[in-house]
């Protein structure tokens, strides 16, 4: 049955909802309630692949706040990550601080490493920004590898780190991991998307529409790009350190700049400027190696393929950020629009309304 | 004289990275991220095209025209197919096309060469002594030589032929210049070509020098910084940005710490963006200032 009902608004507070038709509440409790359940029903390896997911998806809402509402490119994420990994590092094996300390005091680095390395972009923007992100990306790691080579035990194993507790739990093993990460992702998008709808989301998008007419609307560029630089650099600064924590072992070989394009192209895949893209994105590109190294198993004599399957894995990545920016610049996201209007006018035929829901 | 040798050939090198940079930038306002993957797999097919018939002793020749068919497929493949579709978009699209590129161009290196470091080795006669124990391989002296003909060639181009007038229009504004029968598409994609051919050349240079592989890639963002250094867009900054990189990249190995080395292009990228982004001959009104 067609319906007016998901365009029609009659007050303001109707247009801010979160989810306008009934069927996404009842979805979203769906998917919640799976996630809740999934752990009874599947494998170790396969809820630390979702693990690896849900980190994956902090840092990209990071980005994505940073490049797909403000419309600064940054390609220097890697290096945010890399200082949420190195503070955890610090903080636990020099000072042996618990973990209920050292994800905060992570989160306060990010910030101001984020403000640092945010203030080119009140000078530059485009390409400039680009290349001075990633002038800071190899000024951080070179600062990490110095580190490293001083206090690691051997260069190339990297330092490690204990399982978390807080209290009396102690967090490991993958299914409490994976109830910590669901309970964290779950109040940091609820955050991200408060924060999109209110004022300074609402600035951010003027920022990256127009940052000229933006100043002229009265918005403080200054502040607002600053913010989220630091957003951006908190959220990554939270993520490195949990992956520190999650996988024992602090390395910078991890931290390359190939990880800031991984994190790029998660926001790209999923779409810019959309939070459930970048959920989207994030499981998309963190499970496309995974995904690849299964398909390969299928080939006859598939051991003989170790080094290509790598290197299909790394091309993957580079083959989707192409083919998303040419022929679905909007992501997964507005692949996921196109099917729910088309269910909204169903059985009717109209052409999606151009009004992209951020 | 040793020092003189290296200095020159790395400037070589970069000051090729370099204007290949600069001439896409001045082409269509894109900066290619994937300058150093070009180069070094412009290096491998070099190599590759060079060992294919002749068991083991490479021919210099089938490697030439190895790497002048790669330049021109590959250039003309990155316009046609990526880059002519970019323009209009938001700027990020360019930039985040060349990093796909720059990917999957590594993951090339990984998949057909399997990664393996390689030294390309011509094998034209042993080198010259110079005084003071320095040695010039004869292929070193092609490749200064080459460079310095690419260079003047590069200059006649763009003064003197109409080709190249039309390529500085289109550069300057091409929208008018289309509209004043110029073939943007011809130019723009002869401007590619240009870019990875040149990359080649400095791909090769590379590889006779140190060795190719997938780490050296980050000698495109060397040539980004020599190209930011002299101006963005100016092709005479190219050169003199690639000495000032090479030039400093060498005294910090010899002279403070050769881990230093590495991380000095960024270090150079940070001072100038911070003090003069425009760069030492660049336009200032070039510059994306916000």
């Amino acid at each position: 049955m067609a319906r007016a009902g998901t365009n029609l608004r009659t007050s303001y507070l109707e247009s801010n909802e979160v989810l306008r038709r009934p069927y996404q509440k009842v979805l979203v409790g769906l998917i919640l309630v799976a996630a809740v359940l999934l752990p009874g029903g599947s494998s170790d390896y396969f809820l630390h692949l979702i693990n690896l997911c849900l980190l994956a998806c902090i840092g990209a809402l990071g980005l994505m706040m940073l490049t797909g509402f403000c419309g600064q490119i940054s390609l220097g994420h890697a290096a945010f990550l890399a200082i949420g990994a190195f503070t955890t590092v610090i903080l636990t094996v020099h000072l042996k601080l618990p973990f209920i300390v050292v994800v905060p005091a992570a989160a306060v680095t990010g910030a101001m490493i984020g403000f640092l390395v945010g203030l080119p972009s009140l000078r530059f923007r485009g390409v400039y920004l680009a290349i001075s992100t990633l002038a800071m990306h190899y000024a951080i790691i070179f600062v990490a590898t110095t580190y490293q080579a001083k206090f690691s035990a051997s260069a190339s194993a990297g330092i490690t780190i204990p399982d978390p507790t807080i209290g009396p739990l102690k967090i490991s093993g993958a299914p409490t991991w994976y109830y910590f990460l669901l309970v964290l992702l779950t109040f940091i998008t609820i955050g991200c998307v408060n924060l999109v709808r209110t004022r300074p989301g609402r600035a951010w998008m003027a920022i990256r529409d127009r940052d000229i007419a933006a100043e002229a609307l009265g918005i403080n560029l200054t502040r607002y790009k600053l913010l989220a630089f630091m957003l951006s650099a908190t959220l990554a600064s939270v993520s490195g350190s949990l992956m520190a924590y999650y996988s024992n072992v602090v390395t910078v070989e991890a931290y390359t700049l190939d990880l800031a394009v991984i994190y790029v192209a998660m926001i790209i895949v999923g779409g810019m400027g959309s939070i459930l893209g970048g959920l989207m994105g994030a499981f998309f590109i963190t499970l496309l190696p995974y995904g690849i190294e299964h398909l390969f198993e299928f080939l006859p004599r598939a051991w003989r393929f170790g080094s290509t399957v790598f290197g299909v894995q790394v091309g993957a990545v580079g083959v989707c950020i192409i083919l998303f920016l040419l022929l679905e610049p909007k992501g997964l996201a507005e692949i996921w629009r196109r099917t729910e209007t088309y269910f909204d006018r169903w059985p009717f035929r109209y052409r999606p309304l151009d009004t992209t829901r951020r | 004289m040793e020092f003189v040798a290296t200095v020159v050939i790395l400037t070589c090198t970069y000051a090729l990275l370099a204007a290949g940079i600069v001439i896409l930038y001045k082409a269509g306002r894109v900066v290619n991220f994937a300058h150093g993957e070009i180069a070094i797999v412009g290096g491998y097919v070099f190599y590759s095209s060079g060992m294919m018939f002749s068991g083991g002793e490479m021919s210099p020749w089938l490697a030439v025209l190895g790497a002048i068919v790669f330049s021109v497929i590959m250039g003309a493949f990155i316009y046609a197919t990526m880059m002519r579709r970019v323009v209009g978009e938001p700027f990020y699209v360019a930039i985040l096309v060349t990093v796909g590129i720059a990917i999957v161009l590594k993951s090339a290196i990984i998949v057909i060469w399997r990664a393996q470091h390689l030294t390309i080795d011509v094998g034209i006669a042993p080198a010259i002594r110079l005084a003071g124990g320095a040695t010039l391989s004869y292929m070193d002296v092609a490749s200064v030589a080459l460079t310095i003909a690419f260079f003047i060639a590069l200059y006649l181009f763009f003064t003197f032929t109409r080709l190249g007038v039309q390529f500085r229009g289109t550069a300057e504004n091409p929208l008018l210049a289309s509209q004043r029968g110029v073939n943007v598409n011809l130019v723009l994609s002869l401007a590619w070509i240009i870019a990875v051919l040149a990359a080649t050349l400095s791909g090769v240079l590379y590889g006779g020098r140190a060795f190719l592989s997938t780490e050296s890639v980050t000698i495109g963002l060397a040539g980004l910084t020599a190209a930011l250094v002299g101006g963005l867009d100016s092709l005479r900054g190219a050169v003199i940005g690639a000495f000032v990189v090479a030039l400093a990249q060498y005294l910090t190995v010899r002279l403070i710490d050769p881990v230093l080395s590495e991380a000095l292009p960024f270090l150079i990228l940070l001072v100038v963006m911070s003090i003069r982004p425009w760069g030492l001959f660049g336009t200032v009104e070039e510059l994306d200032r916000v």
